[in-house]
């Protein structure tokens, strides 16, 4: 936008003048119809009550807020929801970490290849991006099930006798959500790479710096960016993610999305649904200080 | 500011440009707000063409998602399609409109078994669609035990070989069954006792799953389940090694229905609907696609000997059956009494 009004401003602190908030004015208006407005709503319904069939009834509690945290019989802390949080960030976190440690190589590996290859390698990862979500989703329940593909397979070759236990599982939600999410790590990372400048590292070798250490002290600062935007991008998305928990994992386990999906369904309490959506997003507003916290204090 | 306020207005001005409904003055019309996969489209077809009505169809997928688009306003739906506890609720709130009985004589095909029912007790808001039971399915072929209630489904012994529906109000209902409580008396204390039992049978669950709880039995996941009556003839009709039982204890009857919401602008039409489906060669062929309990007497006449033999559809002997009534702010109790055992080991 400010290339559009003409030099670069080099303090990057200018008010943006009235084409700027011409050209901005799309944007705005996606994020205030599709965000803000419906972020304001459910912070109005968190403070509400509900009528015995399930409307939303404009009276102030704080009680929404109060059942997350606290027994309703005893008015201790209660764990119920604390627990489907902490597991809830369990697997995002996983996934995350499996994303980070999967999708770098990937990623570098795209970034480093000849310019004319990289464009087919970045389509290869955006392909699974061509099919529905679900029917994925539907296509590793096919695979790993009790009488599916993978176990099929095992058993013809006879590398094991009775089918494995794969599908409802907690390893199977991990999976769902690593498939799912790497492409959202990859691509970023990537963008990073691609921008590394390859004489810095070879400057780090000239001057006596082993493969790990030039890892650990050049690639990774100059790779932050992406390896933040990258992190963010997996893990906040896959802790809000209901319907690979309840397809592969059975809804054993059941997570913050699931509990929060019920909330506006079966139970009929979109007040109490709006408090839990609330809290994520105080949660991923949390998250996403820190790590940008962090990225400015390490040097880039 | 101005551009700020700019802005505003046109915000303001997106939110009030509602879609309209785009329906021709002249054209019949009905609009149709019905479970996804339970109208056949031949029976919409048949009816646009026998009385010239356009039909629109929107689904849903829960009678609690049905219940606020309802409520919320908005679009007008002439003809719903609501489960027995659920009209009770929309009967108490005056959300429906009664029935010009006389513009609709073909409810002379229904079984009384299935009319005036407590939820509906003079008739004059509902006509049955689908009558259902929640039961209990076992391959026959895994489990060589008899099973004949959910104590048996739950004894330890089909440790993580189990689906059940994943609603919490089934869930917690059956646990009150194996004390003969009703599965309409959700009172602190009753919850209270059936948490122990919830206790002792969710970890023993493998898959929840109301949607399509037949697929974890046909993969082969799991050994038995408690799902619902169409789900288990489907199952049944597939391979007969998937049997179809009754629990002892008590089951959930279930009698999904027709109703016209109060101010739905086309009430002729949903009358004219409901008359058409109630015509016995109309009912079969619902009844060919989703095999539930037809509550429609002639057609089941014209079933086939197959359809009728299936079990699932046609249990050949009932213990006791019970419809769930509205128990208004209960549902939230459940959902958190459920949501606290889930996960547990």
């Amino acid at each position: 936008m400010q290339a559009a009004l003409g030099a670069p401003d080099p303090s990057g602190t200018r008010r943006p003048g009235l084409f700027g908030w011409l050209l901005m004015t799309p944007m705005l208006l996606w994020l205030f119809a599709f965000v803000v407005a419906p972020t304001l709503i459910l912070l109005v319904y968190s403070f509400c009550e509900r009528d015995d069939l399930g409307q939303v009834v404009y009276s102030f509690t704080w009680d929404n807020y109060r059942r997350i945290f606290f027994d309703s019989d005893t008015g201790e802390f209660g764990t119920t929801y604390f627990t489907v949080f902490v597991r809830s960030v369990i697997y995002a976190g996983l996934t995350t970490v499996i994303c980070l440690v999967v999708g770098y190589p990937v990623a570098w590996s795209i970034g480093r290849a000849p310019e004319s290859r990289r464009n087919l390698l970045l389509t290869l990862v955006m392909i699974p991006f061509w099919t529905s979500f679900l029917i994925r989703t539907y296509a590793w329940i096919t695979i790993l099930s009790t009488n599916g593909l993978l176990n099929s397979f095992l058993q013809y070759t006879k590398l094991i006798e009775e089918p494995f236990d794969m599908l409802y599982t907690p390893g199977a939600v991990v999976l769902g959500l690593v498939y799912s999410y790497l492409p959202f790590l990859i691509l970023p990372v990537y963008g990073s790479v691609e921008k590394l400048d390859n004489s810095l590292v070879e400057a780090a070798f000239d001057l006596g710096a082993g493969p790990v250490r030039a890892f650990q002290k050049v690639i990774i600062p100059l790779t932050q960016p992406g390896i933040v935007a990258g992190v963010l991008l997996v893990f906040i998305p896959a802790i809000g993610m209901f319907a690979i928990s309840q397809l592969m994992g059975g809804g054993t386990d059941p997570t913050i999305g699931e509990v929060i999906q019920n909330q506006f369904m079966q139970a009929r309490d979109w007040p109490f649904g709006a408090a839990l959506g609330m809290t994520l997003v105080v949660m991923f507003a949390g998250a996403f200080w820190f790590t940008s916290r962090r990225q400015a204090a390490v040097p880039g | 500011m101005k551009i700020i306020r700019l802005i505003l207005a046109l915000t303001l001005l997106a939110a009030t440009a509602v879609p309209s409904y785009g329906q021709a003055k002249k054209k019949q019309v009905l609009n149709l707000f019905c479970w996804s996969e339970y109208v056949p489209q031949e029976v919409i077809d048949g009816f646009t063409k026998e009385t010239g009505i356009k039909v629109n169809t929107e689904n849903y997928a829960s009678n609690e998602e049905m219940l606020s688009k309802l409520l919320a306003g908005g679009s007008k739906y002439d003809l719903i399609q609501p489960s027995e506890y659920t009209i009770e609720a929309l009967i108490k709130k005056e959300k429906l409109d009664a029935l010009t009985l006389e513009n609709i004589p073909n409810l002379k095909n229904l079984d009384p078994k299935f009319t005036k029912m407590p939820h509906d007790p003079e008739g004059k808001y509902s006509v049955p669609w689908m009558a259902g039971t929640v039961g209990i399915v076992v391959n026959t072929a895994k489990v060589k035990t008899p099973i004949t209630g959910y104590k048996d489904v739950f004894a330890g012994t089909h440790k993580r070989r189990i689906v059940v529906l994943n609603d919490s109000r089934e869930i917690v209902s059956w646990a009150l069954a194996t004390l003969g409580i009703s599965a309409n008396d959700m009172t602190p204390e009753n919850l209270e006792k059936a948490k122990p039992i919830l206790a002792t049978w969710l970890p023993q669950v493998k898959v929840y799953d109301s949607d399509s709880p037949k697929t974890a039995l046909l993969n082969g996941d799991v050994d038995l389940g408690i799902v619902w009556s169409g789900e288990a003839a489907i199952l049944w009709k597939k391979n007969k090694k998937f049997s179809y039982v009754l629990p002892a204890e008590g089951a959930h009857q279930f009698i999904d229905s027709l109703a016209i919401p109060k101010g739905a602008p086309n009430k002729g039409n949903a009358e004219k609907f409901i008359n058409y489906i109630l015509k016995p060669e109309v009912s079969v062929l619902i009844s060919g696609e989703f095999p539930y309990t037809n509550p429609n007497a002639e057609a089941v006449k014209l079933l086939k000997p197959e359809q009728r033999d299936n079990p699932a559809s046609y249990p050949p002997s009932a213990p006791k059956l019970e419809t769930f009534k509205d128990i208004g702010a209960a549902a939230k109790d459940i959902d958190k009494l459920v949501t606290a055992i889930k996960g547990r080991k």
